[in-house]
């Protein structure tokens, strides 16, 4: 099966080849290979329950915290093996930033929560506090609506300002890719908007591998799109091709509404 | 029931009116048990209100009680057949010796402010990190298996722990470490104290670490914190509303406690000065060794010895009212702290 069918210029940020993955006994994604382009936005569509999520965690390993998961195939970034030891976990999500599916500010203030990563690596200094701050703020188009209100809880703040916050906050460690699990479920149309222009934004200077319900968000902010079912890739290509002229039935019929 | 409710609409309907025997006797039974059910229901309702009613009259009274005996040393009242007090003299003075008319009870409040801060300075952080442990850390197997424990502890009666303290832990300190000199005192009755409220405190925390949402946990390490500074930075100052309120309810029963403490605490009401005179020994060992009285062990102790309406007698119910607001101030804090545990 081809990865992609599109003659890329970026370089392949993160790579997946063969990859099974399974939590305890139950098989959840199937053989996945992938090329993800570095400072492009990559979406990954398909019916809820097909393993998106999982596929998306395998970058930063997140769900090992939680549950028993095996592993097979090859991931890497860079070129470097992600599961077999090639880099540390702590430092993988370092690297691999993540905004999860429904905002979750740390309950500090809201200065709190962007300066967060960058004090766990050491920073003390106030002023470059300050200013990481600020930084990551503008990149999340929050700072205006916040800067007079840095101190107060993070909690006080509306569903779309709080995902907006997470994104600054996992900006805030200069991360290489951002991955983000329907960011905008959670969040109502006009704050969904904002999420996305900034991830329009965003893929310029990062990598963005996203996971939408969404088929018009895909359409809307991604450069590929990657379609999945039952955990197996079906197809993947430039967003635009594979919204106008999909290769495979099943892509056609789950795009076109069909089922899903 | 089904009847019940078709009895009614079905009356005058013709159609319906074809109803087997056996059925209408069985939908006329169960008009007849509707009644009696009703003049149940009216019967356990009264019951149960009877029953709030006198358990409602019951704390009330008591708590009028103690207040009037409470109030009693310091009015001059009917009953009372000593002098009438100031509450200078019985708050703020240590002189406690009745036979000489002298009423001070600040010592007894220092004393049951000492263990209950000596029994919280371990129990406190350890109950805490135990928390922290099971919950965060060990397998799943493990946390069940602490919750029983725990629960299993907290239903140990106090003189148990008593006479643990008074037959084990006395003997064993006053071998160890005071050449055979005896170990009663703070220290002893705090070990006592911690071993029994942390149960309280470890089952609150867990309680507490179990309600953080499991995102929080996912959004520290995904920005590269590990494990450990994931609990530090976010996790213990997620919780910590509801961590406190565990302390303070571990502290609410630690200063209540009464027997376990009198039985290994020396019972000695003149433990200040006895403690300023011992200056033969380290002032921390003093502190911790001297023989000594609460609020608590001072009321266990000497209650039943006092004519009512005498002042002696009256000053130890006005200690009774004090415990009694303390632990009643400590149950609001906690409702206010877990308020605000719960935005
Ligand atoms: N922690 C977990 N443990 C066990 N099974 C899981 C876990 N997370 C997800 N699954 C299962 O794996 C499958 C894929 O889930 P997921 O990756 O969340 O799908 P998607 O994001 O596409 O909806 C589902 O069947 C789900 O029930
Ligand atoms: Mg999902």
């Amino acid at each position: 099966m081809p990865i992609t069918d599109h003659q890329e210029q970026k370089p392949v940020k993160l790579r997946a080849r063969n990859l099974d993955f399974s939590y305890g006994d139950k098989k959840v994604l199937d053989g996945i290979s992938m090329d993800i382009f570095a400072e492009q936005a990559t979406a990954i569509i398909g019916p809820s329950g097909c393993g998106k999520s999982t596929f998306l965690k395998c970058f930063n390993r997140i769900h090992e915290v939680s549950s028993e998961v095996r592993v097979a195939g090859d991931l890497e970034i860079d070129g470097v093996d992600i599961f077999r030891g090639g880099i540390h976990e702590v430092e993988l999500r370092r690297r691999v930033g993540m905004v999860f599916q429904k905002p979750n500010p740390f309950p500090k203030s809201i200065y709190e929560n962007v300066v967060f990563g960058p004090k766990l690596f050491g920073v003390r200094d106030r002023d470059i506090l300050d200013g990481i701050a600020e930084e990551s703020l503008r990149k999340a188009a929050l700072w205006d609506e916040v800067k007079d209100r840095l101190k107060e809880s993070a909690m006080s703040m509306s569903g779309g300002q709080q995902q907006r916050l997470c994104i600054a906050r996992a900006l805030a460690v200069n991360p290489e890719v951002l991955l983000m699990d329907e960011p905008c479920s959670a969040l109502d149309p006009i704050a969904t908007a904002k999420i996305e222009e900034l991830i329009f934004e965003l893929k310029k200077e990062f990598t963005v591998l996203m996971v939408t319900h969404n088929m018009q968000q895909a359409a809307r902010v991604s450069d590929y799109t990657a379609f999945f079912w039952l955990g197996r890739l079906i197809e993947m290509g430039p967003t635009e091709r594979i919204f106008t002229n999909p290769r495979d039935r099943m892509t056609e019929d789950y795009i076109s509404g069909r089922f899903g | 029931m089904l009847m019940l409710k078709a009895m009614p609409s079905t009356a005058g309907d013709p159609a319906r009116d074809a109803v087997p025997a056996t059925k209408m006797r069985l939908s006329i039974h169960s008009e007849g048990s509707r009644g009696l059910r009703f003049l149940l229901d009216r019967g356990a309702h009264s019951v149960f209100l009877a029953c709030a009613l006198v358990v409602v009259a019951l704390i009330v009274g008591i708590l009028v009680f103690l207040s009037l005996r409470g109030f009693a040393a310091f009015l001059p009242l009917a009953g009372n057949t000593g002098r009438t007090l100031s509450f200078a003299e019985v708050f703020l003075s240590t002189e406690w010796a009745p036979s000489s008319d002298k009423f001070g009870i600040l010592s007894f409040m220092a004393g049951s402010l000492s263990v209950t801060m000596l029994a919280l300075l371990v129990a406190a952080p350890s109950g805490i990190l135990t928390a922290v442990f099971v919950t965060l850390l060990a397998p799943g197997w493990m946390k069940t298996l602490m919750r029983q424990v725990m629960d299993l502890l907290v239903g140990i009666p106090s003189v148990v722990y008593g006479i643990f303290g008074l037959t084990f832990l006395l003997p064993l300190i006053s071998a160890k470490w005071l050449k055979d000199s005896p170990a009663a005192g703070f220290f002893a009755a705090a070990c006592i104290l911690m071993v029994m409220i942390v149960p309280t405190i470890v089952s609150l925390s867990m309680d507490a670490f179990e309600a953080l949402p499991r995102t929080l946990d996912e959004g520290a390490l995904a920005l590269g914190s590990t494990r450990w500074q994931s609990i530090w930075r976010v996790l213990i100052p997620a919780a910590s509303p509801r961590l406190l309120t565990a302390v303070v309810l571990g502290m609410g029963r630690a200063i209540g406690e009464a027997m376990a403490v009198q039985m290994v605490i020396g019972n000695n009401p003149a433990w200040l000065s006895l403690m300023r005179e011992a200056t033969d020994r380290a002032p921390l060992i003093r502190f911790l060794f001297t023989p000594a009285a609460t609020l608590t062990t001072e009321l266990v102790q000497e209650l039943p010895n006092t004519a009512a309406g005498s002042a002696w007698n009256n000053v130890l119910f006005a200690m009774g009212l004090l415990l009694f607001l303390m632990t009643m101030g400590i149950i609001l804090a906690t409702r206010r702290l877990g308020q605000r545990g719960a935005v």
